[in-house]
């Protein structure tokens, strides 16, 4: 399985009384394949996060198509796109994304919960140990530091088993230790479970856990090269 | 996927919230449900009232106060007694259209050991009456025999027990069914029970003799027209044939009273329209302000795959549930006041009151209640739609 | 600690409503001549229990340790208050009469949910023990 973006780009209008609009993405095409970890580096605004929404099937293009194998996502209507999204892709957003309304557990199996899928707590529980946030199953997010809210939405995406992860500075938040056991565990699904990992980020620590770097600037893809 | 769990989680955890829609859709099930109990319990006393005059005409003497003091002894059982002399029954018969007449006497107690006030005791002639007797019958097997009582339902005395009228022993035989009238707190006797208590009225002070000094005397004289007769020619060839009495047509006093019915009901409605239309925009508004609050879960919802329909769905569900919350909560708080303080509340409308059936009140209730959450669910609609076509790239990024 | 006393806080106030009121807008009957009849007397049991319902959430607001006991003493109270009007005191035997249209039901009402904040309050103060406990 792949995800194919082909010659997709995004234009916002900066005034929507003119036609004074400029590229967040500029047209480029990229290919996702599993068992690879990609790592997108670029400075503040260059794209990065709306090329993550792109390939995410979060936001539509201005122009080209996302492919999943032969399916063009943006075809799809609301239901089939989202319950797709919810099998096959998982996202770890920048921003705080857990629900404050359900507790530290509830959040991490949302996402079967919505599909009615069966709940793997004891998986869950392993990973909770791994990033040390075990004791806080029962909290409510409100109890929780940034840091631990930003491993809730990491296992959260883990534990959905997607074949495409995404996560968008997924170590912001981290201190050294836990950013290693984050950048490992990203690493381990990529390479034991097959799965197509997208990293964005600023770490420069990063880079060796890539197999391959990929860098944005205004818009533009390129290869990076050190 | 089953949305009534997370619906029920995100009320139960933000209590703050929940109870002020809760409270919002409450006041809009009080308001229907209280104003439509009242507004019934009005219609039903009417009716009620208009069954139990029974005659056509009354006859009463000219010199009973007024014609609204006679009426509020039907609507308020407020006291009143007043006399002429019992051949105005036969004189009244002469006159043509009258199919039948029946006396009733009306004594004014000092007070019964009942009650700290004077009750209204009202003689009948057992054989004879059309309007209190059918009314007695439903409740008193038998006869009403010489010093036996029939209570109204608001006197509290129980069957068997004896109570004390001028120092005159009476024997409660029976109480009588709700009118929702000035007759339920009146006590009922035959008219040699009426003539001792007339005779120890007397020996107290209380003087029944009108101006000719005879014993023989009566309060009021109900009419019975007959049929395709007109009742108001019968009306004007009874006030011409006999002197110093005054004839009320009972229409009249219903009319009186319906028009009074008909402005509270037109009040109630009004007063309902207003609260419905001040909490609907209230409701509207909260549910917009919500939109801005939420935005952000609803766009984790959409980032883990909910699509928009399951949002709606668990959006509109959530209000459904508040509406539905606060209408048995509005119909509950309603229901207890109105039938804590009805008594309160008849006294104070002045006006026949009588609470409708169970089985209507429980189908007001439901109606309430149904009519509550589906409000509430409409005006959560547009806010509904709004959240589940929030953008999760939009609405989750740094500092949003 | 805050929640054990807000329920305190109710209680003070529903029996202040029940104390000026058995005296004034929620009383019994007037009569012209100038007698009590036993709704009076039900009038006056309510005033007195309205001030030791009063001394009660006074108790419970300025002492924890008796915090408890109080609620369970201020439940006792209500229950006895909910009964006086027409079951231990007899009143008027007219429904419409004051005493029996609005201090009746008025009373048993302020008193059920006195009863209930008491028993909301009982309810908190044994929860926070066992969690202390804990």
């Amino acid at each position: 399985m792949k995800l194919i973006a082909d010659n997709i780009s995004k234009t916002f209008f900066r005034d929507t009384a003119s036609s004074n609009y400029f590229y967040a993405v500029s047209p480029l095409s990229l290919e996702l394949s599993p068992g690879t970890v990609t790592v997108l580096m670029g400075r503040s605004g260059s794209g990065k996060t709306t090329l993550l929404n792109l390939l995410s099937g979060l936001l539509e293009p201005t122009e080209g198509k996302v492919f999943l194998d032969d399916t063009d996502l943006y075809s799809l209507n609301d239901g089939e796109l989202s319950r797709l999204r919810n099998e096959k892709i998982g996202v770890i957003p920048q921003a705080r994304s857990v629900v404050d309304t359900l507790t530290v557990m509830e959040n991490i199996l949302l996402p079967a919960a919505l599909y009615g899928k069966p709940e793997a707590a004891e998986e869950v529980r392993q990973w909770m140990d791994t990033f040390e946030i075990a004791h806080l199953a029962g909290a409510m997010p409100r109890e929780l530091s940034g840091g631990e809210l930003r491993r809730v939405a990491i296992i959260r995406a883990i534990v959905q088993h997607p074949v495409f992860l995404f996560a968008d500075e997924p170590t912001g938040d981290l201190d050294d230790e836990n950013t290693e056991k984050v950048l490992s565990a990203l690493r381990a699904c990529a390479h034991e479970q097959h799965m197509a990992v997208l990293i964005v980020t600023h770490e420069n620590d990063a880079v060796k856990y890539a197999d391959r770097l990929l860098k944005m600037e205004k818009g533009q893809l390129s290869p990076k090269t050190n | 996927m089953k949305m009534l769990p997370l619906s029920v989680k995100n009320l139960t955890r933000k209590p703050g919230r929940t109870a002020a829609l809760t409270l919002l859709t409450a006041f809009l099930a009080l308001s229907v449900f209280g104003g439509s109990v009242v507004v019934l319990s009005l219609r039903a006393g009417l009716q009620s009232l208009e069954a139990r005059l029974g005659a056509d005409i009354i006859l009463v003497p000219s010199e009973a106060q007024s014609k609204v003091s006679f009426q509020n002894m039907f609507l308020q059982g407020t006291t009143g007694a007043f006399y002429m002399d019992s051949s105005v029954q036969e004189k009244a018969m002469e006159v043509p259209g009258v199919e039948k007449v029946a006396p009733q006497t009306f004594l004014a107690s000092l007070k019964a050991d009942c009650c700290s006030i004077k009750i209204q005791v009202i003689g009948i002639d057992p054989a004879r009456d059309f309007t209190v007797q059918p009314w007695i019958a439903r409740s008193l097997t038998g006869e009403l025999g010489d010093m036996d009582v029939a209570v109204g339902c608001k006197v509290e005395a129980e069957i068997g027990e004896i109570i004390r009228i001028y120092e005159q022993r009476c024997k409660v035989v029976a109480r009588l069914e709700a009118t929702g009238t000035g007759l339920d707190t009146a006590v009922y006797c035959n008219m040699n029970t009426m003539n001792t208590l007339l005779a120890a009225a007397e020996a107290k002070g209380i003087s029944h003799k009108i101006a000719s000094g005879d014993d023989s005397v009566i309060s009021a004289v109900y009419v019975k027209v007959k049929d395709g007769v007109d009742i108001d020619r019968v009306n004007s060839a009874l006030t011409g044939h006999l002197r110093k009495v005054t004839a009320v047509r009972t229409r009249s006093m219903i009319t009186g009273v319906s028009d009074s019915l008909a402005g509270i009901s037109r009040t109630v409605t009004v007063m309902i329209v207003v609260i419905w239309v001040l909490a609907l925009i209230i409701l509207l508004l909260v549910y917009l302000m919500i939109v801005r609050e939420r935005a952000r879960e609803f766009a984790v919802l959409r980032l883990v795959g909910a699509s928009r329909s399951m949002l709606s769905r668990m959006a509109l569900l959530e209000s459904a549930l508040c509406g539905l919350t606060g209408g048995i909560a509005g119909v509950a708080l309603a229901a207890i006041g109105i039938f804590s303080f009805s008594a309160l509340i008849e006294s104070s409308l002045g006006l026949p009151y009588l609470t409708p059936a169970f089985s209507t009140m429980l189908a007001l209730a439901a109606g309430a209640v149904l009519l509550s959450a589906a409000v509430s669910a409409l005006a959560s609609a547009f806010a509904a739609r709004r959240l589940s076509r929030v953008n999760p790239g939009t609405a989750l990024r740094e500092g949003n | 600690m805050r929640k054990t006393i807000v329920p305190g806080g109710v209680m003070l106030l529903l029996s202040l409503v029940i104390s000026i009121g058995s005296v004034t807008f929620l009383g019994p009957c007037v009569h012209d001549d100038g007698s009590v009849g036993a709704c009076w007397w039900a009038g006056r049991a309510l005033l007195g229990l309205g001030c030791l319902l009063a001394v009660i959430s006074a108790l419970v607001l300025l002492s924890p340790r008796a915090r408890f006991g109080a609620y369970l003493s201020g439940l006792a109270v209500c229950a006895l208050g909910a009964l006086t009007p027409g079951t231990l005191i007899a009143l008027c035997r007219m429904s419409s009469m004051r005493c029996r249209a609005v201090m009746q039901p008025a009373m048993i009402l302020l008193f059920a949910a006195a009863g209930l904040t008491s028993l909301t309050g009982a309810l908190l103060c044994a929860k926070e023990e066992r969690k202390g406990k804990e």
